[in-house]
């Protein structure tokens, strides 16, 4: 048992969910000489959930990963991994793709998974076992003797990726898992994803590509500048933003704009506007009243997209204002 | 602890197999032939420059025809009691004296056509020998020349003639001398010096393939940096003794086939030949793991080979200054000079086995091994401290670690 730091009671109780939350950070800071990438970063990871740290480039995604993971400490705050305040003790049951990729270029592909497996206490010969079912399975299994310095860099990513899942790990970390991959491993590694989740894992990872995100992540978190923006489900951090309206009026009269929010636009016979507060019902009983009919009308919800793209400029504005 | 090192047999292992299990470890293995090779040619060369130098130098005697005839005689036999068949100063070559013999054997000195390194001339009873600097010796052969053909003439006797007919046989000596032991010592203090600075010293770049391939964040996040560095120089102890078993078994089949007059009979360790070799070895494994941790420690610091090898200097320095004072300890053993190399860590294991050779006590081996892998230990955590802080960027550097230990104080 660790001595426990400042704030005892929290940790106390934190440390008690540990079940529940295989992943607990609490006001992480880092620097790097006078560089403070990561400013105080929070994060609670349930258990058995797809969890996506997301944030523009230098956010401070990876530096934060790194910290849960022990690769560095944290200047102050924080953490608790399965349980543990001291990463390394659980390092057995984690598994992680750093955002740099790196393998023995003169090691076979299965020896290298072999190895990443022996690395968190897997058997070599259990290790190379599964390693060549794994490549089988991924479509790689005419690579398992061959070199990595052979393999073209998308596959030796997927050698990589299995490497970091070959034992069976509780908790999985991913750094830009989609990263350098093209469209059909991105699929392919999705569905690994998903299927480790079904396994009961919990993975957690970072991008800065919402599509993955939107698709697979049970739940988020908007880093920029350091700092947590956002925590919660994707559908929770599309509501931030209100919805958007496309109408195309049966007449071609531009007296319809008058009617419209004021932020409408025209493109085309379309008018693009944001659904005013309280919904579009009154609107579009005064759009019929006034003769200008319905040809078309969707309204939709924002995607993660313009949710993260929004969050993430007004974090570039306030540091741009404190610049100025 | 147990996980420290099943983690750093892990590292080992890959280690090991990545070098030993390629065709260029052959080259490695093999690389001592070359060397050999460049030495033995070198040696022949050097010894066919000497030979050619040798010959075309001569002893010049101004003397008339009957002196010189007695005076080739007594040579013949001078020459072969002194040196026996083969060796021993340059050929003497008899000329007759001219009009002015002082002007003659001045000529004899600086012709440039011969290579007189000495000339005599004047009569046997007060001969007058002139010779180049350096070349004393044959000047002294000369005048014996004249002595013993003086001597000849005196008692009656033909030239060369010998009043004791000696029998001379070698024996060699059983019992250890001190100097031998001390010889035991110094050459174990080389051949460790020069097997542990070649091997160890590749301990330098072996993180830079872990930092080039971005492997290295996937070793800090499995294992502790610590089981890394300790596995890397597990891994490197390995191709070492690859290595020191390949050219000991040749060198023991050499010493199996090799006569006792070979001189290997000065292997003479006071503390007996099986110990001293056990002691040998573990000494070198600590030697190599104290220097290839400091080699792998600094080595992790670098980016570039550039890097590397400007680290590697000071390192390779501060060794030749261990294997100065370990050599002084050798040959002054019980000195001041050789409790200071027993006790530092950097020179200890060679001072220590150095003292094998010339010191039966058996306990201070002992207490230096555990010493020397306390120390091994430590420079293993610092390599793996600074690499932490300077290469990971976390931690804390060494000058803050410094100050918060004196502040806590």
């Amino acid at each position: 048992m660790h001595t426990l730091p400042r704030g005892q009671h929290l940790w106390r109780f934190e440390l008690s969910l540990a079940d529940d939350r295989p992943v607990w950070a609490s006001g992480l800071v880092k620097s790097f000489g006078k560089f403070e990438a990561v400013k105080g970063v929070s994060l609670s990871v349930p258990k058995g959930a797809i969890y996506g740290v997301l944030g523009p480039n230098g956010a401070g995604k990876t530096t934060t990963l790194r910290m849960l993971l022990g690769i560095i400490d944290p200047d102050k705050g924080e953490r608790c991994i399965l349980g543990e305040s001291s990463p390394r003790n659980v390092s057995q049951r984690v598994g992680y793709l750093p955002e740099e990729r790196g393998l023995y270029p003169s090691m076979k592909a299965r020896e290298a998974i072999a190895f990443m497996g022996a690395l968190r206490g897997l058997d070599w010969a259990e290790g190379r076992r599964r390693a060549d079912a794994a490549l089988e399975a991924a479509g790689l299994g005419y690579a398992a003797h061959g070199k990595i310095r052979k393999l073209s860099k998308g596959m030796a990513q997927l050698v990589q990726l299995l490497g970091s899942l070959i034992h069976k790990p509780d908790l999985i970390v991913l750094d830009e898992p989609f990263s350098g991959l093209d469209p059909v491993n991105q699929e392919l590694l999705e569905r690994l994803i998903l299927a480790e989740r079904d396994r009961g894992a919990t993975i957690l990872f970072s991008t800065h590509v919402m599509g993955h995100a939107q698709r697979i992540c049970d739940r988020i978190s908007i880093i920029a500048g350091g700092k947590v923006r956002f925590e919660g489900t994707v559908d929770e951090v599309r509501t931030m933003l209100p919805m958007k309206a496309q109408y195309v009026p049966c007449s071609g009269d531009d007296k319809v704009g008058g009617l419209l929010p004021a932020d409408a636009e025209r493109i085309g016979n379309a008018w693009r506007f944001t659904v005013p507060e309280g919904g579009a019902e009154r609107l579009v009983t005064d759009l019929i009243r006034a003769g200008h009919g319905i040809a078309g009308l969707s309204i939709e919800r924002p995607g993660l997209h313009d949710a993260f793209v929004r969050i993430v400029s007004a974090v570039k504005a306030e540091e741009a204002e404190a610049v100025a | 602890m147990k996980h420290l090192l099943s983690n750093a047999l892990i590292i080992a292992r890959r280690d090991f197999m990545a070098v030993v299990a390629t065709p260029t470890f052959l080259l490695f293995l093999l690389a001592p032939f070359l060397m050999l090779g460049v030495s033995v040619a070198s040696g022949i060369g050097g010894a066919y420059l000497a030979k050619g130098q040798h010959d075309s130098r001569e002893m010049v005697v101004i003397a008339s025809a009957a002196d010189a005839k007695r005076l080739k005689v007594e040579e013949d036999v001078l020459r072969s009691r002194l040196y026996g068949r083969e060796g021993g100063p340059p050929s003497v070559r008899f000329v007759l004296p001219g009009p002015d013999p002082e002007a003659q054997q001045a000529h004899l000195l600086s012709d440039k056509a011969m290579d007189a390194t000495a000339v005599m001339r004047g009569s046997l009873q007060r001969p007058v020998i002139a010779h180049l600097p350096g070349e004393a010796d044959d000047g002294r052969y000369l005048a014996l020349l004249a002595e013993e053909s003086m001597r000849s003439a005196e008692l009656g006797r033909p030239s060369g003639t010998q009043f004791s007919t000696p029998h001379i046989k070698v024996v060699q000596k059983t019992v250890p001398t001190r100097s031998r032991q001390q010889s035991t010592g110094s050459g174990t203090v080389v051949i460790m010096f020069m097997l542990t600075i070649m091997l160890a010293s590749q301990a330098v770049g072996t993180l830079a393939e872990e930092k080039s391939n971005k492997v290295i964040e996937i070793l800090a996040a499995s294992v502790p940096l610590e089981a890394v560095f300790f596995g890397k120089l597990m891994g490197l102890f390995g191709i070492a003794l690859v290595f020191v078993a390949f050219w000991g078994g040749l060198a023991a089949l050499g010493i199996g086939i090799l006569p006792a007059s070979a001189g290997l009979g000065s292997f003479a360790p006071v503390i007996g030949t099986p110990i001293f070799i056990a002691l040998a070895g573990c000494y070198f494994a600590m030697a190599f793991m104290l220097l290839g941790a400091i080699f792998l420690g600094v080595g992790a610091q670098a980016s570039t080979m550039r890097e590397i090898q400007m680290l590697s200097l000071p390192i390779t320095l501060f060794q030749l200054i261990m294997f100065g004072v370990s050599m002084a300890a050798a040959g002054n053993p019980g000195s001041s000079v050789a409790r200071f190399a027993e006790v530092f860590p950097f020179s200890s294991p060679f001072a220590m086995a150095a003292r094998g050779a010339t010191n039966a006590a058996l306990w201070p081996h002992i207490l230096a091994l555990a010493w020397q892998a306390l120390w091994v230990g430590i420079t293993i955590a610092l390599g793996a401290h600074f690499f932490r802080y300077g290469v990971l960027k976390s931690g804390v550097g060494p000058f803050k670690a410094l100050g918060l230990t004196l502040t806590r104080r």
